[in-house]
């Protein structure tokens, strides 16, 4: 077999450039990694470093870059069927019930109610929701809400769950929690999983690799394989191990997140001279 | 808390009693006005006269049939209104070039007075209900083409980027994400447009009919008959409120 073929999603070479009032931006500059099969990596790098454009680009969401991204060794051109993916910000649809926004991508795909129905209340189970069938997102906590988008992702089968920091707007406890379950999921699934984050700790607790980016423009700048025992959870956020790892990749991140702070600084400082 | 609970019911009770006082009030002043003799007889009849009016038009067979077509008009003018201005919206919204390009004309004429437009409609439509029902629609067409326009810009892109992530079609898109994210300001073009059109259809009938709540209103004028006039306002107000709650019943928002 070769090496190509041995990854579920290859990302190679991929350079984005935005033009903005500003001039050129090159937002990604020559990204490749490859995703195996049934692997859990975490791509972590400080905000603005090009993540979510990245997430949008494996997605199918966002085009005219360079390079390619390769499902089962094909290019993707569009949003590809075995992609799922979990977005950022708040993305259950108001209108429906937990139930239905579960079944969403079942319904269009045309299956008949019993049958989406009962998958669907298999999935919140999963995700630890049941119960919570019939309330629609307002009546739900933020928690809940992104738990319902990761069952509707994963309603639709995808043979890779994209994911671009589903935790961050929640909670320190919440997110360790959530993170558990991820975990569990991902497991009972074998599902293949790139977790956009940009916590080192959310980073070393989940995956089995971590791929760390460099500020503006991003670039890969180191992997990190993450030798923790399977399966795990929260509590190993207090072992001797997990804090190793969470300083080896802080001092690469640190430089990067370093350059972030003082970007934003010299905007500050440069528009609040006007 | 429970003074919170008191003093709103409180607020609630001032209101009322306010609301009810100046009905009172009116009524009378109304009342003596009409006593006085101080306008032109007949202009202000008394109330009495008028409850008098709108029991012998109730009564009346004669009178159902011309509600009935003047409801029929409104009725086909929403329909096709809010239809054409729900598609027109919705192109306009999802396109920014045809947004920029074609959304001022709408802004203009929207607030015209469309009764401009009703010697052309009677050319084409003739003098029976057809006119009626171009008023009508062509009424109801901009404030909800306006209101939907405005509202797919206001359609959070997370959502439609969900849609787009699960492949979905342009057909999928609009039925799934767009009418349903859609549904606050539809039912505000639906509230304005169910006005304007009932409106549009009372007006042209005014105007030029011979039949309808709108014909009924001129001739009573013509003929003097102010009780039978007021008479037949009032069932049309009525008419027009009970077409508003009705709206505001059926378009429920849930899980908003
Ligand atoms: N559509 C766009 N047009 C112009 N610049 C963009 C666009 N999207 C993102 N950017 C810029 O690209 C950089 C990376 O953004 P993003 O991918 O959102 O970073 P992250 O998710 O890591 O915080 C930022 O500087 C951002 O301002
Ligand atoms: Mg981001």
């Amino acid at each position: 077999m070769s090496p190509a073929a041995a990854s579920a999603l290859v990302v190679d070479g991929v350079t984005k450039r935005f033009t903005t009032p500003d001039g050129a931006l090159t937002a990604l500059e020559d990204v490749s990694f490859a995703v195996r099969p049934g692997e859990f990596l975490a791509l972590i790098g400080p905000s603005g470093c090009g993540k979510s454009t990245l997430f949008n680009i494996i997605g199918g969401l966002t085009g005219g870059f360079e390079g390619q991204v390769r499902v089962d060794g094909a290019p993707i051109d569009g949003a590809h069927r075995a992609i799922g993916m979990v977005f950022q910000e708040e993305s259950t649809f108001p209108w429906r019930t937990t139930l239905d926004n579960v079944a969403f991508p079942l319904e269009v795909a045309g299956m008949g109610k019993t049958e989406r129905y009962a998958r669907a209340k298999n999935l919140i189970k999963l995700v630890g929701l049941d119960g919570f069938e019939n309330r629609y997102p307002a009546e739900l906590s933020g928690g809940m809400r992104q738990r319902t988008a990761l069952a509707r992702t994963l309603a639709a089968e995808p043979r890779i769950l994209l994911m671009d920091e589903p935790f961050a707007a929640l909670d320190e406890q919440t997110r360790l929690l959530l993170g558990d379950r991820l975990l569990q999921i991902q497991q009972a699934l074998k599902q293949t999983t790139l977790l956009i984050t940009h916590s080192i700790a959310e980073a070393v607790q989940l995956a089995d690799r971590v791929v760390v980016m460099t500020y503006r423009p991003g670039r890969v700048k180191r992997v990190f394989d993450i030798d923790l025992p399977r399966p795990r959870n929260s509590e190993i956020v207090s072992s001797a191990a997990f804090g190793h790892y969470v300083a080896q990749i802080w001092n690469d991140l640190r430089e990067e997140a370093a350059k972030g702070l003082d970007e934003s600084e010299a905007i500050a400082r440069r528009t609040g001279q006007h | 808390m429970d003074q919170a609970r008191l003093s709103a019911r409180h607020f609630l009770g001032s209101v009322t009693a306010l609301r009810v006082a100046t009905l009172i009030v009116l009524f009378l002043a109304w009342e003596a006005v009409a006593a006085s003799g101080w306008l032109f007889e007949g202009v202000v009849p008394s109330s009495f006269k008028i409850g008098a009016a709108l029991w012998d038009l109730l009564t009346s067979g004669a009178f159902y049939s011309n509600i009935e077509l003047t409801l029929g008009e409104a009725a086909i003018s929403v329909v096709l209104g809010a239809g054409a201005g729900i598609a027109v919206g919705l192109a306009l919204g999802r396109s920014r070039f045809a947004g920029t390009a074609f959304e001022p004309y709408l802004h203009y004429l929207a607030p015209t007075p469309k009764i401009v437009f009703l010697p052309i409609l009677l050319v084409l439509f003739g003098i029976g209900p057809g006119s009626k029902i171009a008023m009508g629609t062509l009424s109801c067409f901009f404030p909800m083409a306006l209101s939907v326009a405005s509202g797919v810009r206001q359609v959070d892109p997370v959502l439609l980027r969900v849609g787009h992530s699960f492949n979905l079609g342009r057909v999928a898109m609009i039925r799934k994400i767009y009418l349903p994210a859609l549904v606050p300001p539809i039912a505000t073009g639906l509230k304005l447009g169910l006005g304007v059109a009932i409106i549009g259809c009372l007006l042209a009938e005014i105007k030029m009919s011979n039949r309808g709540l709108g014909f009924l209103i001129m001739q009573y004028y013509s003929q003097f008959r102010i009780p039978y006039m007021y008479a037949a306002l009032i069932v049309a107000f009525a008419v027009a409120a009970l077409g508003n709650a009705l709206i505001a019943r059926f378009v429920r928002l849930p899980g908003r």
